[in-house]
């Protein structure tokens, strides 16, 4: 598992819950190559902000992208290449806020791709603003009264706008996560994972430690499902929904693959003359 | 008027099927073994308003529409007063009795006779068709024929409605007009087609599309044929996801394109400029619309040539290329997909409405286009960012057992993040090394175009205005030397030394002269004067060649 490591100077703060998600997805990568996944066909991307440094620190091949936009990165890999497993890593700012519109469409298209969410409810790396997912009330720089606005369900948005696997877990229990993150990858479709990650400038761990709860069983519908987030308070973690629908890259194109099944040149340019004897 | 040049104009509200009758023309002149030029002019509207389709045809190539029209056919009034100027010497308008009456003209009732069959008005493409038919003398068999091959619904009324407006007009307007044959029949293909051809032909693989004239007809043509060559054709949320999904593509080793207008472009730099730094081969086509902002979405205009040049943060190489015709456009895309790969890094294929949506008899030498194909990693331990000679780091895609990381942040060799004072400077210098070896590479192609004239005076032009420079200058038998640089970045200045100090005059479509401003400043040529037209429309050979004369 070590080799799953960079030699990068690690500079998440100590005791930052993003060490709790570094080693989590370390242990899912392992258990999936026990499963018989091989560890090339896993790539992941990161947007900006403090989630995103495991992409240097991560020892696997990815794609290191703009803030909010890694999202659709994901998807034009998937759709290049299906037999590659993505897993995009995003903060709640770059997902939700300037990325929103990326998450919500990834979702709308059962998009094959595992988004693993580090939700720390706060701008970390630009010194504390409020985020998406934040409490009203919030007070940061550019907020210096408290933040005017209600955060996001991110539970119930992403089963309102099609994710097929919607999860929540707790960057201080790995265990929990690491198997939410192997159901995610293993999931086809949009599989969306919140992870409460306290941030340690911003949060304490004994807060977070003390309102966790797992929520007792699956819900069996999708209206269970948003019932249940929206019922439950914020710190529940598990499984809130799953179910199967179509991929978007088989809906596209079956079981292709514009990669490895890429037509040759000779092909192409018959069919192109075919085409222009017609017009 | 050149007597071997012929022009018809069908005009009429959208939904009328003006589009298609003028494409319908276009295909009788073609078999007859004629060249054609097709421009739509079109509102953006879907019902009602004013569309035009104007079709010039000659035995030998040409290069543009002509404003004045031997035959001019008009579904209703306001087509009547809007093209009464338009009407050549010796030509013939024919107009709807039914809508209104007119001194000049040719009037037939083309509103109750479509009446008589359930498709109505829908049914006057048909009859703008059947009209030139009887005109030029084309025999009802073979107008039947085209008929029955374009017209796929309700073809029994449709060719019933056909005969009838050809024997109705045909007393006024029958054989009125001889056109002599040409030499073979060619293929009518419009600039999109041949830029979705060329980018096919040299090894496409994913295709991201936003909606937005007059690039959207890209998307709709590799939509339709996504299947048939195996691509991935996808239209997102935004020009955002559309430039983000296609870098995302091209790190698996996808050949990705995108097309926009410039609209839609400017919400792509941030990911242009992500591609410059991820070092990400990616090609945009931008075809030009009148701006700034929304502008004037259906007509032409090549003032996004400064922000084509520019566009994205940061010091980073971009290639832009412009082609001059439909024809050259299928060879060019394939090229710049080509080149995008080679020097891993975004580059522009920069063309206009003019080119985009007008269609021509081409002659295609199918085989003749560039593959794209970049430099691969041999073997051993692997570094995505390898600082080499001429700067080209060797690629390779996932799945590996190599670890491959792309970085938006600057980056070491292996692709991670930096702040390091030597490692920034180095990544630097290490990507500027790829435009010297660019140039090199140029240097060895054809990057200007140039056709000798008599030497007294010099045309600069680019991108479709060739096109319209070239048919003025035919039309007026001027032979100066004319320069059009396919290649705007790097602009290959090499060509242009000669030029320097000539009468160079230079002609374009944008009201400030960017392209002026770029020869000047760029490659240090004077110049005489710049003939500039910024009114959505492509010129006008005839006015053209006025404008060219009154600066001589």
């Amino acid at each position: 598992m070590d080799d799953l490591k960079t030699t990068a100077e690690i500079t998440w703060c100590p005791g930052c819950g993003n060490f709790g998600i570094f080693t989590a997805i370390r242990n899912a990568i392992s258990t999936l190559e026990k499963m018989g996944i091989k560890r090339e066909n896993i790539v992941m991307t990161a947007g900006i902000g403090c989630h995103a440094k495991i992409f240097d620190y991560l020892n696997l091949s990815g794609f290191y992208g703009l803030h909010g936009r890694n999202c659709s990165n994901s998807e034009g890999i998937k759709i290049a290449n299906p037999d590659l497993k993505v897993i995009n890593f995003s903060g709640d700012a770059n997902g939700l806020a300037e990325g929103l519109e990326h998450t919500m469409f990834a979702a709308k298209r059962n998009q094959d791709i595992t988004f693993i969410l580090h939700n720390n409810s706060v701008y970390a790396l630009t010194t504390g603003q409020f985020s998406p997912l934040a409490e009203k009330g919030w007070k940061g720089p550019s907020t210096p009264r408290g933040s005017y606005e209600q955060p996001f369900n991110p539970i119930s948005l992403m089963i309102e706008a099609g994710a097929t696997f919607v999860a929540r877990g707790f960057a201080g229990d790995i265990r929990h996560l690491t198997n939410l993150i192997v159901q995610g990858v293993e999931h086809d479709g949009f599989a969306f994972i919140e992870v409460l990650q306290p941030a340690v400038p911003y949060h304490n761990w004994e807060e977070y430690r003390e309102r966790i709860e797992y929520l007792e069983k699956r819900p069996e519908t999708y209206f269970e499902a948003i019932k249940a987030a929206k019922k439950k308070h914020k710190y529940t973690i598990g499984v809130f929904y799953r179910t199967n629908k179509p991929v978007y890259h088989k809906e596209l194109y079956g079981y292709h693959n514009p990669i490895t099944k890429k037509l040759s040149k000779v092909t192409r340019l018959d069919k192109i003359r075919k085409i222009i004897e017609l017009k | 008027m050149d007597s071997n040049i012929f022009t018809f104009l069908v005009g009429g509200k959208a939904g009328e099927g003006v589009k298609k009758a003028g494409s319908v023309a276009a295909h009788i002149f073609s078999s007859l073994r004629r060249h054609v030029f097709q421009m739509d002019d079109y509102m953006s509207l879907i019902r009602g308003g004013h569309n035009y389709s104007v079709v010039s045809t000659a035995p030998e190539w040409i290069s543009s529409h002509y404003m004045k029209a031997n035959l001019i056919v008009n579904f209703d009034k306001r087509s009547c007063e809007l093209h009464i100027n338009d009407i050549a010497e010796n030509g013939i308008m024919v107009f709807n009795s039914d809508e209104h009456e007119l001194d000049i003209g040719v009037g037939i009732p083309l509103t109750s006779e479509a009446n008589k069959y359930p498709m109505k008005n829908l049914m006057f493409g048909v009859g703008a068709v059947a009209i030139l038919a009887a005109a030029i003398g084309f025999e009802k068999e073979k107008m039947n024929q085209i008929i029955k091959d374009e017209y796929p619904r309700g073809i029994e009324n449709n060719i019933a409605f056909a005969n009838n407006i050809y024997d109705v007009v045909f007393p006024d307007c029958g054989n009125k007009f001889h056109l002599e044959k040409g030499a073979k029949k060619r293929p009518i293909i419009t600039g999109n087609e041949a830029i979705s051809l060329g980018a096919i032909a040299g090894g496409l693989d994913t295709y991201y599309g936003y909606p937005m004239t007059p690039a959207s007809s890209i998307l709709h043509f590799l939509a339709q044929d996504a299947d048939n060559f195996g691509l991935a054709v996808v239209h997102p949320e935004s020009e955002i996801a559309v430039i983000n999904m296609a870098i995302g593509s091209a790190f698996t080793g996808a050949k990705a394109m995108v097309g926009t207008s410039g609209g839609g472009f400017s919400l792509m730099t941030e990911g242009f400029s992500l591609a410059g730094i991820t070092e990400t081969p990616l090609l945009v086509v931008l075809s030009q619309r009148p701006g700034p902002a929304t502008g004037v979405p259906t007509y032409t205009e090549q003032a996004d040539l400064a922000f084509a040049l520019t566009a994205g943060h940061g010091d980073f190489l971009r290639i832009v290329a412009s082609p001059r015709t439909i024809r050259e456009a299928y060879y060019l895309t394939a090229e710049m997909l080509d080149l995008v790969w080679k020097f891993q890094t975004p580059g522009i294929l920069l063309t206009e409405k003019h080119l985009s949506e007008s269609s021509m008899t081409v002659e295609l030498d199918i085989d003749k286009t560039k593959w794209a194909e970049p430099k691969m990693h041999q073997n051993g331990s692997y570094k995505r960012y390898l600082n080499t000679d001429d700067g080209i780091s060797p690629m390779l895609f996932p799945p590996s057992i190599n670890v491959i990381k792309w970085n938006s942040y600057e980056h070491d060799e292996f692709g991670i993040t930096t702040e390091n004072a030597e490692k920034i400077s180095f990544m630097h210098d290490k990507r500027n090394k790829k435009l010297d070896t660019l140039i090199e590479y140029l240097k060895r192609q054809v990057t200007v175009k140039i056709i000798r004239g008599d030497n007294l005076f010099n045309i600069l032009t680019y991108g479709s205005t060739y096109m319209s420079v070239l048919e003025a200058l035919r039309y007026g038998n001027l032979n100066p030397t004319v320069v059009t640089p396919i290649y705007l970045s790097p602009l290959p200045i090499w060509e242009l030394e000669e030029f320097k100090d000539q009468e160079n005059i230079v002609i374009e479509q944008s009201s400030t002269g960017q392209f002026t401003k770029l020869l000047k400043e760029k490659a240090g040529l004077k110049i005489k004067n710049t003939i500039k037209q910024y009114n959505g429309r492509p010129f006008d050979p005839i006015e053209l060649l006025e404008r060219i004369k009154e600066v001589l």
